[in-house]
């Protein structure tokens, strides 16, 4: 069977054991890795340095000198033990879906795969799951995967969102630093996304940010007028699509700019990613922006 | 572009249906759930009606399914619009039913109709076709189903009309059952002929099957104007040595009185003699021509007036040919009173058409020259001869001979032989002497069984004849034949004339003698017709015709030739055909007026039997029916139009849209457009979801 075929959320959606999801998507995407440029995962030898005072021994490659006769060390790339966190938005909004996926469980596939790839990179992994308030706190331990795919598996849609109270006692409660992935729709104005997520910046942890949007969300294909009804608040609104598509479009397109513009300036990764598409994309984006975390480093 | 039926374009209003449903934003029964309201505000719905249309195509293409609909119930043509080209490529099944009876040689009838008939083939779009039916008394099927115009010129140009009479029944019958088998969608059947009255009885079922259109082209005259010799009497005098008087019958069928008509007695090619006749309108004249000679071999002769426009009937075709007598062996016995004998003698003496030959031995005795040229042998009261004149007799009578025995007071037995199959007397003669009949003489009555019998044919209908008066006073009491039948009953119920087949010959038994002793009938007014009836019956007889009806047959097996002679038949119009003498019946069909000489393959032509026909006098009446009298019973229970032939093309609006059929397409094309609207809206539905 192609592995890659579980890149497909709409196949993703099948699999009911998260475990086996994130195993079949993370070795099938880290096969496909073999040949291309991204080989960041912590084990995976760099290249050789010669010795300076002060340098681990343990890491003098005696091959080298014993072809050179001069000290050599090896490196490694990414070889962090880092902290990663998962912050997963679950709030209403999140379960909507015009296909056979909605943004929730688009975001549990992805947590799922990113939390196990992480911990297969000998990361800590934790967990955050909020609505308008902390829903589920899972700290960050190398023994935590299990754990953490258990409370992805039974995440449901919450309440109304909200990422100011949640977002402050995640800063409060993480102490250690850590990298900090959101997965949310982020319908909030984007200052209030921004000063939230810089706070955690503040705190020192790396975070990226996973904007997940239905394709619907985007491109607003509806045609009848119809009663719209907001998924968190319940409020129903007229709406007549031919009317206020384009204005509507316009709008959501200044959005993302909006919030593309504020978190890049505060040097927070930020990715669109719309459900529609495969898994690889957010994977490849992660593992893009974890490699420029550990060159940072 | 005309509508037949405008008013229904008021359904074009439905329009508003679709421009409403598109220019009204229907409001889903079920809320649309969604993420985030954010970046929508309320629109009401209302705000947005009439502003435009919704859905462009899908409303253009229900749009378009209405018009279509509305415009196919307007029933719209093209006016002006040829024949065939406007039926959209849709071939026509086309009869044309020519009329070739003699009537139609009138004038320039022939001439017109085949310039019709032309127009008709000629008219035939690429897909057409065409079947040639030509009648007269009977149709016949000239070329069928074709599209090969060539050919149908071909069996045009070669046609003439016939001398025949005109029945339109079978013709249009053809006609039905043609079309009727017919597949193609439009079915028309063209009737090109003079409508003459007589071939309408009025009583045909014919119709036409539904759908079929039928046009006609009618070619009769006003006040058409014909002189014709419809008959000719030959009155043959035995006194007068064999000679005859003729006399012919003009007709003036035309509405105008003809005065000082000349009419000529041809024979054998010369005019004998001429006579003039005064023919009043619609009055026929009989014009006696003097006594000629009968010449010894049949001979052509004819009687013709002027010829007018109609000649087929302006001379009438005859032969002259003596009538050959019967001849008769008339047995009496040797000692036989004159008295007995004379009533009988008498009265084969005088006869006439045919004369008798009457041939009478006074012997028990008959040798074979007796009978050797003679037809009948009649037994007059004479004892049936015995030994080898008895074998001879019966021999006779088995090769063909006729016999007739009267039985009286000598003749009291048949042969052995004959009792057999034919009875004959028993006992004592039978006295009715003493009987008190009506009358008061006594005797009995005679009464006939059949009438349909040749010998009492002729005293079938009412004051012909009457049996009853004679009284038979004495008769033999005869058996009813085993093998025969009884023809006549006395009033006792006894057998008075029996008849009974003897091989190729006939042998009857009468039973009461002819001597006037027995009975009175020879005293009685049919004594005379009736003996002739019976020796010509008893021969054999029947009188060549002088002439045929045209459209009658003629056996050839009546020239007595040898079996596989080879003949040439030529037609009066040259025509010739070759037939083969087989023995047994074989009739050629008589079409033409004139004479038809038939002789031997290689023969001379003097040595050609002629025969002559006539054409049927019913023919010469050319009075019209009226064209709708003989459509209505013939066309379907459509409305169709009298196509003029000049003017084939023009049509009402309702044939013209008939034809043209523009409605169906539309319908068609709206049908078409609806299953495309229904796919893209099942397309948008599953969108809009």
């Amino acid at each position: 069977m192609n592995g890659t075929r579980f890149l497909d959320p709409h196949i993703l959606a099948r699999i009911d054991n998260l475990d086996l999801l994130a195993r079949t998507v993370v070795d099938g995407f880290i096969n496909g890795l073999h040949r291309s440029p991204y080989f960041g995962l912590s084990t995976d030898f760099a290249e050789h340095r010669q010795y300076t005072p002060g340098d681990d021994i343990r890491r003098i490659d005696w091959r080298v000198f014993g072809r050179t006769d001069r000290f050599y060390v090896k490196q490694f790339e990414a070889d962090t033990n880092a902290n990663f966190s998962i912050l997963f938005d679950i709030s209403r909004s999140m379960a909507y879906g015009s296909n056979a996926i909605t943004k929730l469980d688009y975001g549990r596939y992805l947590a799922a795969c990113l939390s196990y790839m992480s911990r297969k990179q000998r990361d800590r992994v934790g967990m955050v799951t909020f609505d308008d308030d902390v829903r589920d706190f899972i700290p960050t331990s190398a023994k935590h995967l299990d754990l953490v795919l258990h409370c992805i598996d039974r995440i449901r849609p919450g309440a109304q969102g909200d990422l100011t109270r949640p977002l402050m006692k995640v800063a409060e409660s993480i102490s250690r630093r850590s990298i900090l992935l959101l997965i949310s729709d982020l319908y909030e104005e984007p200052a209030t996304i921004a000063r939230n997520l810089a706070r955690l910046r503040d705190k020192g942890h790396d975070v990226i940010v996973f904007h997940i949007l239905d394709p619907a969300e985007i491109a607003f294909p509806f045609e009848e007028a119809s009663q719209f009804e907001d998924m968190e608040t319940g409020e129903l609104i007229p709406v007549v699509p031919e009317i206020q598509r384009d204005e509507y479009r316009h709008l959501m397109a200044q959005h993302l700019e909006a919030i593309s513009q504020r978190l890049v300036r505060d040097r927070i990764d930020y990715v669109l990613i719309e459900t529609s598409k495969p898994l690889d994309f957010a994977l490849f984006e992660y593992l893009a922006r974890r490699e420029a975390l550990a060159r940072v480093r | 572009m005309t509508l037949l039926a405008p008013l229904f374009l008021a359904g074009l209003l439905a329009l508003a249906v679709p421009i409403l449903i598109h220019l009204t934003h229907r409001e889903r029964k079920q809320p649309i759930v969604f993420p985030s309201l954010m970046f929508l505000r309320k629109v009401p719905f209302r705000t947005t009606r009439r502003q435009r249309i919704r859905n462009w195509p899908l409303f253009l293409l229900r749009a378009a399914v209405i018009i279509l609909v509305v415009a196919a119930f307007a029933r719209p043509f093209v006016e002006g619009a040829a024949i065939g080209a406007v039926d959209g490529g849709t071939a026509r099944d086309v009869v044309l039913i020519l009329d070739r009876s003699a009537s139609m040689g009138y004038g320039d009838r022939w001439t017109r109709a085949l310039d019709a008939a032309r127009a008709v083939i000629d008219g035939l779009g690429p897909d057409d076709q065409l079947t040639l039916v030509a009648f007269s008394d009977r149709p016949e099927l000239l070329i069928r189903a074709t599209r090969d115009r060539e050919a149908l010129h071909t069996v045009i140009d070669a046609l003439r009309p016939e001398a025949v009479t005109t029945r339109f029944a079978p013709a249009l019958r053809l006609a039905r059952d043609l079309l009727d088998q017919s597949d193609y969608p439009h079915r028309e059947a063209v009737l090109v002929t003079d409508f003459q009255r007589i071939g309408w009885d009025g009583r045909s079922d014919v119709r036409l099957p539904d759908g079929v259109r039928v046009t006609h082209v009618d070619l009769s005259d006003r006040e058409p104007q014909n002189l014709a010799v419809t008959d000719v009497l030959l009155d043959r005098s035995p006194e007068d040595g064999g000679r005859a008087t003729v006399s012919a019958r003009i007709a003036n069928t035309g509405g105008e009185p003809a005065s000082g008509v000349t009419v000529e007695l041809e024979i054998d090619g010369r005019v004998v003699q001429t006579r003039t006749a005064e023919v009043d309108a619609g009055t026929t004249a009989l014009v006696r021509f003097g006594t000629v000679a009968i010449p010894a071999v049949p001979t052509r002769a004819r009687v013709r007036v002027a010829p007018d426009r109609l000649r087929t009937d302006d001379a009438f075709h005859f032969l002259l040919r003596p009538i050959p007598a019967i001849p008769v062996l008339l047995v009496e016995q040797p000692n036989a009173p004159g008295t007995e004998t004379v009533y009988l003698r008498r009265a084969l003496e005088i006869g006439r058409d045919p004369t008798f030959d009457v041939r009478v031995r006074r012997t028990s005795r008959l040798g074979n020259d007796d009978l050797a040229d003679r037809a009948v042998v009649v037994l007059n009261d004479v004892p049936f001869p015995g030994g080898a004149s008895g074998r001879r007799l019966v021999q006779f009578v088995e090769q063909g001979g006729g016999l007739l025995v009267i039985l009286g007071r000598r003749g009291g037995t048949l042969s052995a032989a004959l009792r057999d199959s034919a009875g004959g007397p028993t006992g004592a003669p039978v006295d009715r002497l003493g009987d008190q009949g009506g009358g008061g003489g006594g005797g009995g009555t005679m009464s006939i069984a059949d009438y349909t019998h040749p010998v009492f044919q002729p005293f079938s209908t009412p004051r012909s004849g009457d049996f009853s008066a004679a009284r038979f006073f004495r008769y033999r009491h005869l058996t009813d034949p085993p093998a025969g039948r009884v023809l006549a009953r006395l009033d006792d119920g006894g057998a008075a004339l029996t008849e009974t087949q003897l091989g190729r010959g006939t042998l009857m038994l009468w039973a009461s003698g002819l001597a006037n002793v027995w009975n009175d009938l020879p005293l009685q007014p049919v004594f005379l017709p009736f003996v002739h009836q019976l020796i010509r019956y008893l021969a054999g007889f029947a009188e060549p015709p002088a002439w045929y009806t045209a459209g009658q047959v003629f056996d050839l097996a009546d020239l007595d030739q040898r079996a596989g002679t080879e003949l040439v038949i030529e037609a009066p119009s040259g025509a010739r055909s070759a037939e083969t003498v087989t023995g047994e019946s074989r009739h050629i069909q008589l079409r033409e007026a004139g004479f038809y000489l038939i002789r031997r393959l290689g023969g001379p032509v003097s040595d050609a039997a002629a025969v002559a026909v006539n054409a049927d006098p019913a023919e010469s009446d050319l009075t019209p029916l009226d064209p709708e009298e003989l459509l209505a019973g013939f066309r379907p229970l459509e409305q169709t139009r009298t196509m003029a032939a000049a003017e084939l093309s023009q049509l009402t609006p309702v044939e013209l849209e008939r034809r043209q059929r523009l409605w169906w397409y539309l319908l068609l094309g709206g049908l078409v457009i609806l299953a495309v609207e229904s796919l893209a809206a099942g397309r948008a539905s599953r969108a809009a979801a």
